[in-house]
């Protein structure tokens, strides 16, 4: 028996084959799926095999070693003689005034010079800020006609000075970028007294707020004939320092602006002099010595006449220069930066150099695709010999120009006092090459080189006691060569982080209406989402660079994630452009001079393993932080000169400010006379070396996979985006539509009189009731007590109670003889209701639950809708009467919002789905017709619905029919009960697919029935993956675009609520819960449609027997089959 | 009835295109004129003057050969004076064999006219001695031909209205190609006195050969010294004056004192009004153009702002100098050489002359409140 009903059910598989091959096609899609997903990576993890000219690409073969030319003599090494003769003059005539000032017997100083721009410059600091007892740091400046004091400090410096026993004393320069500003010192010196004291203590406070121990002024380029003006100027300077407990140093040039100052009028009360003794040779001047042996010795001698020898600091030189002799150009160098030139070069094998009389200054020629050069360096040999004569002097302390390009043994030569012996020589032979990065060349698209190599130099002990050297083998550091500067006229605009579907066309608008061609490095991310603007940059001719797939920093990164970066994106620029690119930048420290080996080993690394080239940029007006248009282009004014590729971005937030700009910066360009141009450009080679078309090679292969890969990732991202928009565009009209039809058919409810039947019909109500002892008494007693006018009879089947349910039955009727109580072994509650309906003798018969409480009215307002002749069923309105927890409240609101408001609705079309079995009423004649209640679905009650549709009939809703039923108190009950309405409803749905899209029931077929497969079925299915992607979009920042979606959604579920509890005249605030059923409620209803599915699919016996069984004995209510919320 | 008003509106429809075709007729023309009129080089006689007002120009400290021109070096000194400048001055020094494209395509693109001080000598480009290899005689014997063709070929590629003072302060005794170093007021074979009819016959000789190759857009300024030196008759801006075919412009230097040496702190009126009033009667028309002006900061000597005020004050005056046409400001700080020999100028030695603009706050406020002034015109005259 059982098995012969089992047998009919719909979705019955009887032979057990439709399981097996469900697994089988999962288990292989995932197969396929995961083999696919590890090609892909193979795909990418590939390193592509194109390199640049290997000319662009290393340093090596750059740099040869030239013969060394006869040096030019050396003028400039007697210049001191005409100030000695001068100063001599003087010392005879005038007696001299000697400073009584405390500072000038205290110990030597040693001073350092610092630079903010150079991390070398720290570097060396931490290294030996216990060798030294003062710091000058860059931090003020003088400038313009009106003599501004600008203050650029350094805090986290300052403290450190503090930390570390050091005395800052600032530098107080009158020099702007590269220009000096003699009028902003001598309209001071030529001012009223009054300004002139304004502004020492106006310094005075700025030194106190620095914790500054002085000043050291460094004024260049000033008239000596205001020289006595100047006197009297500082002497002001000096008296508000002094009351400041602060110290006046003066920086001396030793050169012909030595005539600039009284130094013995000034020497009473400035504290400190420090002689430059360097820059012999400089900007402007022919390749020379630094500062020669012979040079800084006459100078030294011109200033022991002047002053008191301990008021003086001698700072020497540690910094060198490079003489580019073809193009004029004069870089600053390191120590470093020279000895790594001179190894690339081969200068040190192709006979070496020393450092020896009569200059003793270091000295070698090379030359690159730039030109000709000639370095002078100063080493610690230089240092020695130097130092060894300003000892002899016995000055007041030294100075070393500057921390970060020294030679690092100058500070074992600082700490030696004693003459050199063989063990100290020995101590300076050794070159260590450390991890410190040098440069070489000029430009901004490098090449790295991080090999590392000692070198060694031999020591020799001249009579005299000096030292000289000769480089035997130039040490080697980690090295970055530059180019892409050759042209001064040229310069490369870049756009970073795009492409962006906003900001990018906008860009690309502005170029190509100027036909200027930049260079994007773009984010793999942001290329994949739209492989029509890496497209566009092709067809337009710009240049495309990798910019990594995440922007992430790599330098951050271990490499199999750096490849994966530089891989993804590579191959997606390949497979949407036919191109490929030998271009990278990295995200982050895209700055030229990257001083740290760590942040280099990214760039190392794209280079060695991937074979790209590294751009980098100089002109950076920091874009992204919207400082307005204006000062975007100024700062790339003020940036210009010193770099040839600038950096703007085209994504990654509000780009209205660099669109704005663009254009800006493009006519200043081009009034300049510079000319915008693509890598290759600067590179001086073909656009088609820097992007060359793929041709088919051992990689085509892997390029089909890659393309492939990521062409099926965006379909199926473009797809659920589709999805998304249709679903919402869906849910929206859908919600419009339910809400206007239920407030249409609330007013015609309203409008319709009451009716006013002469012979209400007999009515017979049916219950099943199995182990309802407890309520049934109830559920009789207010069936029994309706204010029904007509004939009424109640019959209940008691299927086999064990609870003593039939016994509490025949107490009721025994007072009321329109109870007739039957029973029946245990068999279903569809079998006892088939009972009921043989003895029922009306030809209306309303279905109760058991458990189910009428009101007085129910069965009249259910009858009143059956006067329509028409009319085969109507459905009452169930009302959740135990709200007492959050599950029976959440289901309170469901019955109310989903299932009352959307029949309410589909009455208006007639096209209610279904009519429950805890509270209707039927035309016994319709019933009949349709077969009565068959059993090959779990919803029986949707089943028959759908039957009447089909003979015709009308469905109705009484909505003031009300019966309070007992809804499953906790989630376990409650996801039983749904996973039998479910079930059932796919089974009549798929019963009755017929009646889908079948314009002979336009309303059924167009909108109810779809209505319920893609609201109730897929859309709940779905929902788990629609958090999911929110949840996701949280963590990787996409929220914004989907939140609009969520927020619809919630709105709109919202809005209904609040309709359909206002018209079922339940409070409003009982709407708010909707809030959060949405995210507990739904991912029930979604594990119920899913656990529904697979039941279909398993379409198993035991599935069947197990669940047909418990359906039999714990059913409670009815089947709300189609009214899953949306 | 029906024909008839057929033909009414043919007649109306006709009428419509007739008028919509003179009327597309006109609108062509005009634009067909407006290119034509445009065209660069078509009009040899292009209005490099204003009908009213002063073109405010300067020479805005271009480095030690005058040709370091950089648009960061002209924004700085317009922002500084709060005016655009509507000619900006430099040079070519023959010494370099170039034509300074690169100069002058950034001023036009600027918006401004080019004065180009074309110099005859070589380097070291050192004042105070005679002729080198590009004497006045080499250029009139044709040594130079070559150069000064390319030149002009350049200039003409250049297209847009430049100006040329060629030899500029020839009646002065310091640049190599003045009338003392080709014999003075000594008689020239043909007549007249040999200095200012050599410098006469070599600049015939170079604006003749330019213009052979087309460059008419170049305008030739004959740019004098504001007092002769030796100021001797034959040495006079007249007797330098090579006919009114060979000039566009006539022009002068001003300055008031220039070196710590200096003893005085002459006044801008006194060194104006006189070369002012030679320049005009040399011809009856010729604009006029203050080709450099400036004075130096030596406040013990005299008010550098007042001096400016002056000289703005003085120029404003149209009613007595109305063939004024511009005037460049020599904005320049140098420092005089440390090895001066000449006794008279040992006292510069090492000292600076500051010329510029902003050598003090009065000086920079004086001169941003003199070019405000509307008479003052920021940029050149529109081509027709």
């Amino acid at each position: 028996m059982p098995h012969k009903r089992v047998s009919s059910f719909v979705f019955l598989d009887p032979a057990g084959h439709r399981w097996p091959l469900f697994r089988r096609v999962v288990f292989w899609s995932a197969v396929l799926l995961g083999v696919a997903g590890v090609l892909f990576l193979a795909a990418v993890w590939i390193r592509p095999t194109l390199r640049l000219p290997a000319m662009v690409r290393e340093l090596k073969g750059h740099l040869k070693a030239e013969a060394l030319s006869a040096p030019t003599p050396d003028t400039k090494a007697v210049n001191w003689q005409r100030f000695y003769e001068q100063s001599r003059a003087v010392r005879e005539g005038v007696t001299k005034i000697r400073s009584q000032l405390d500072s000038q017997a205290s110990g030597k100083v040693r001073l350092g010079f610092y630079v903010d721009w150079d991390a070398n410059a720290m570097a060396s600091l931490r290294e030996h800020s216990a060798e030294l007892t003062h710091l000058a740091p860059e931090w003020l400046t003088l400038s313009g006609v009106h003599s501004n004091l600008t203050v650029e400090a350094d805090a986290p410096l300052a403290n450190y000075c503090a930390a570390h026993g050091l005395k800052t004393i600032p530098l107080l320069r009158n020099l702007v970028g590269d220009q000096w500003q003699p009028e902003a010192v001598e309209t001071l010196a030529r001012a009223s007294a009054e300004r002139q004291g304004k502004f020492a203590s106006d310094l005075a406070v700025t030194l106190g707020n620095l914790h500054a121990a002085g000043v050291l002024i460094d004024f260049n380029e000033l008239d000596p004939a205001l020289a006595s003006k100047f006197t009297a100027f500082f002497h002001t300077l000096a008296d508000s320092l002094h009351a400041a407990k602060l110290e006046l140093w003066l920086a001396v040039s030793m050169d012909d602006e030595f005539k600039t100052y009284e130094i013995d009028a000034l020497a009473p009360f400035v504290d400190r002099f420090v002689a430059l003794l360097f820059d012999e040779h400089t900007e402007g001047d022919l390749p020379g010595p630094v500062a020669s042996q012979e040079w800084c010795e006459g100078w030294l001698s011109v200033i022991e006449e002047h002053g008191e020898p301990g008021q003086w600091i001698a700072a020497l030189g540690a910094h060198s220069y490079d003489w580019n002799t073809t193009t004029r150009e004069l870089d600053t160098i390191s120590f470093r930066d020279a000895m790594t030139r001179a190894s690339y070069a081969g200068v040190d094998t192709e006979g070496g150099f020393s450092v020896e009389a009569p200059t003793y200054n270091g000295r070698f020629e090379y030359s690159d695709d730039r030109g000709s050069h000639e370095v002078w360096f100063l080493d610690a040999i230089s240092f020695f010999d130097q130092l060894r004569t300003v000892r002899q002097s016995n000055l007041g302390g030294v100075a070393v120009n500057r921390l970060g390009t020294e030679d690092p043994a100058i500070w074992t030569v600082l700490l030696r006092t004693k003459p050199a012996d063989d063990e100290f020589i020995a101590q300076l032979a050794p070159l260590k090459a450390d991890q410190t990065v040098t440069h070489v060349g000029r430009g901004e698209i490098v090449s790295v080189d991080l090999s590392h190599d000692d070198g060694v130099r031999k020591l020799m002990r001249e009579e005299s006691g000096m030292l000289r050297g000769e480089y035997l083998d130039a040490p080697t550091y980690p090295a970055l060569y530059h180019q892409g500067a050759a042209d001064k006229s040229k310069v490369g605009l870049t756009f970073d982080d795009g492409p962006d579907p906003v900001w990018t066309p906008r860009v690309l608008d502005i170029l190509k209406e100027r036909g200027v061609k930049a260079t994007f490095f773009v984010v793999g991310r942001n290329a994949e989402a739209h492989p029509e603007l890496l497209r566009r940059l092709i067809a337009e001719g710009h240049e495309i660079g990798n910019h990594s797939y995440t922007h992430g920093n790599l330098a951050g990164m271990p490499e199999w994630r750096q490849r994966l970066e530089l891989g993804a994106t590579e191959r997606l620029i390949e497979a949407e452009t036919g191109r490929r690119t030998t271009l990278f930048r990295p995200p982050y420290n895209a700055d030229a001079t990257p001083s740290d080996v760590a942040e280099l080993s990214p760039l190392e690394f794209a280079q060695r393993e991937m074979g790209y080239t590294v751009v980098l940029e100089k002109i950076d007006p920091q874009d992204w932080s919207r400082p307005g248009p204006e000062v975007i282009l100024q700062r790339v004014k003020e940036q210009r000169r010193g770099g040839s590729i600038i950096l703007l971005h085209d994504a990654g937030g509000d780009r209205s400010q660099t669109l704005q700009a663009l254009p800006l910066i493009l006519d200043w360009l081009a009034e300049r006379g510079d000319s915008v141009v693509p890598m290759s450009e600067l590179l001086n080679i073909s656009h088609e070396e820097i992007m060359p078309l793929t041709q088919r090679d051992a990689q085509s292969g892997w390029r089909v996979v890659a393309a492939t890969g990521f062409r099926s990732w965006r379909w199926f991202v473009e797809t659920l985006w589709t999805f998304m928009l249709v679903a919402t565009a869906l849910v929206v009209v859908r919600s419009l539509l339910l809400a206007w039809l239920a407030w249409r058919q609330q007013r015609a409810c309203r409008r319709r009189p009451a009716i006013a039947m002469e012979n209400w019909p007999a009515v017979s109500v049916l219950i099943a009731a199995y182990n309802e002892g407890k309520i049934v008494a109830k559920t009789l007693r207010a069936a029994l007590d309706s204010d029904y006018s007509g004939t009424l009879e109640v019959i209940i089947v008691d299927d086999g109670s064990t609870d003593g349910t039939a016994a509490e039955c025949r107490t009721v009727a025994a007072n009321d003889a329109r109870l007739h109580v039957f029973s029946q072994p245990n068999s279903g509650k569809s079998a006892a209701l088939r009972l009921a309906l043989t003895e029922a003798r009306s030809e209306i018969v309303v279905f109760l639950d058991a458990d189910t409480l009428f009101e007085r009215a129910t069965i009249r307002k259910l009858v009143e809708e059956l006067a329509d002749p028409e009319m085969g069923a109507v459905a009452g309105n169930a009302r959740v009467g135990n709200r007492h927890n959050f599950v029976t409240r959440c289901q309170s609101l469901e019955y109310i919002c989903g299932f009352n408001l959307d029949r309410r609705a589909y009455t208006a079309w007639n096209c209610v789905t279904v009519v429950p079995g805890a509270i209707s009423a039927f035309r016994r004649s319709a019933l009949d017709e349709a077969g009565g209640f068959s059993h090959d679905t779990l919803a029986e009650d949707t089943d028959i619905t759908l039957m009447l549709h089909k003979l015709r009939w009308r469905v109705g809703y009484a909505p003031d029919a009300v019966a309070w039923t007992e809804a499953p108190e906790t989630w376990r009950a409650l996801a039983k009960q749904r996973v039998r309405w479910a079930f059932g409803t796919m089974q009549c749905l798929w019963k009755h697919r017929d009646l889908t899209f079948n314009s002979e029931h336009p309303a059924l077929g167009y909108f109810a029935l779809p209505s319920a497969w893609f609201f109730h079925l897929i859309l709940v299915a779905i929902v788990p993956l629609a958090d999911a992607i929110l949840l996701w979009s949280l963590v990787i920042g996409y929220a914004s675009a989907l939140w609009p979606y969520f927020a619809t959604f919630l709105l709109l579920d919202l809005l209904l609520a609040a309709l359909a509890c206002g018209l079922d005249h339940v409070p409003l605030r009982r709407a708010w819960l909707i809030v959060p059923m949405r995210f507990a409620y739904r991912w029930l209803l979604a594990w119920v449609v899913w656990q529904s599915i697979l039941r279909a699919v398993r379409g198993a016996l035991v599935g069947w027997g197990k669940l047909e069984r418990s359906g039999n004995v714990t059913e409670s209510g009815s089947t709300e089959s189609a009214a899953l919320p949306k | 009835m029906k024909s008839s008003r057929r033909n009414t509106r043919l007649e109306s429809s006709s009428l419509v295109a007739v008028a919509g075709l003179i009327v597309l007729a006109i609108v062509l023309i005009s634009l067909g004129a407006h290119w034509w009129l445009a065209r660069p080089g078509t009009n040899p006689h292009v209005a490099d003057q204003p009908a009213t007002g002063i073109m405010t120009g300067a020479f805005m400290d271009f480095g030690d050969t005058e040709d370091d021109v950089t648009l960061e070096k002209i924004e700085t000194f317009e922002q500084l004076t709060g005016k655009h400048h509507a000619i900006i001055a430099s040079s070519s020094y023959w010494g370099e064999q170039t034509f300074p494209a690169a100069n002058v395509a950034l001023i036009a693109r600027h918006g401004s006219i080019p004065l180009v001080f074309w110099s005859p000598w070589d380097r070291p480009y050192k004042e105070g001695h005679g002729p080198d290899k590009f004497s006045l005689t080499s250029i009139i014997g044709g040594i130079h031909d070559e150069y000064i063709d390319r030149w002009g070929d350049s200039a003409k590629a250049f297209g847009k209205t430049m100006v040329v003072s060629f030899g500029n302060e020839m009646n002065g005794s310091w640049f190599p190609w003045s009338g003392v170093f080709y014999g003075g007021d000594k008689t020239a074979p043909g007549g007249g006195f040999q200095g200012p009819e050599t410098f006469k016959a070599a600049w015939r000789h170079v604006v003749d050969r330019v213009r052979a190759r087309g460059a008419t857009n170049v305008k030739w300024v004959l740019h004098v010294m504001d007092f002769s030196m030796p100021n001797d008759k034959w040495n006079l801006a007249a007797k330098y004056y090579p006919g009114a075919d060979y000039v566009d412009w006539l022009g002068f230097s001003l300055y008031g004192a220039q070196f710590p040496s200096d003893e005085s702190y002459p006044d801008f009126f006194s060194c104006f009004d006189w070369p002012y009033t030679e320049l005009t009667q040399i011809d009856p028309v010729k604009p006029i153009m203050l080709c450099e002006w400036g004075v130096g900061e030596f406040p013990e000597k005299g008010n550098k702002g007042d001096w400016i005020r002056a000289a703005f004050q003085t120029m404003s005056d149209t009613a007595k100098y109305p063939r004024l046409k511009a005037a460049v400001f020599w904005h320049e700080r140098w420092q005089n050489s440390a090895n001066e020999v000449d006794e008279s100028s040992k006292e510069n030695a090492g000292k600076y002359s500051d010329l510029r603009v902003n050598s003090s706050p009065d000086s920079l406020h004086a001169y941003r409140e003199g070019v405000a002034m509307p008479l003052f015109l920021g940029r050149p005259p529109r081509d027709p």
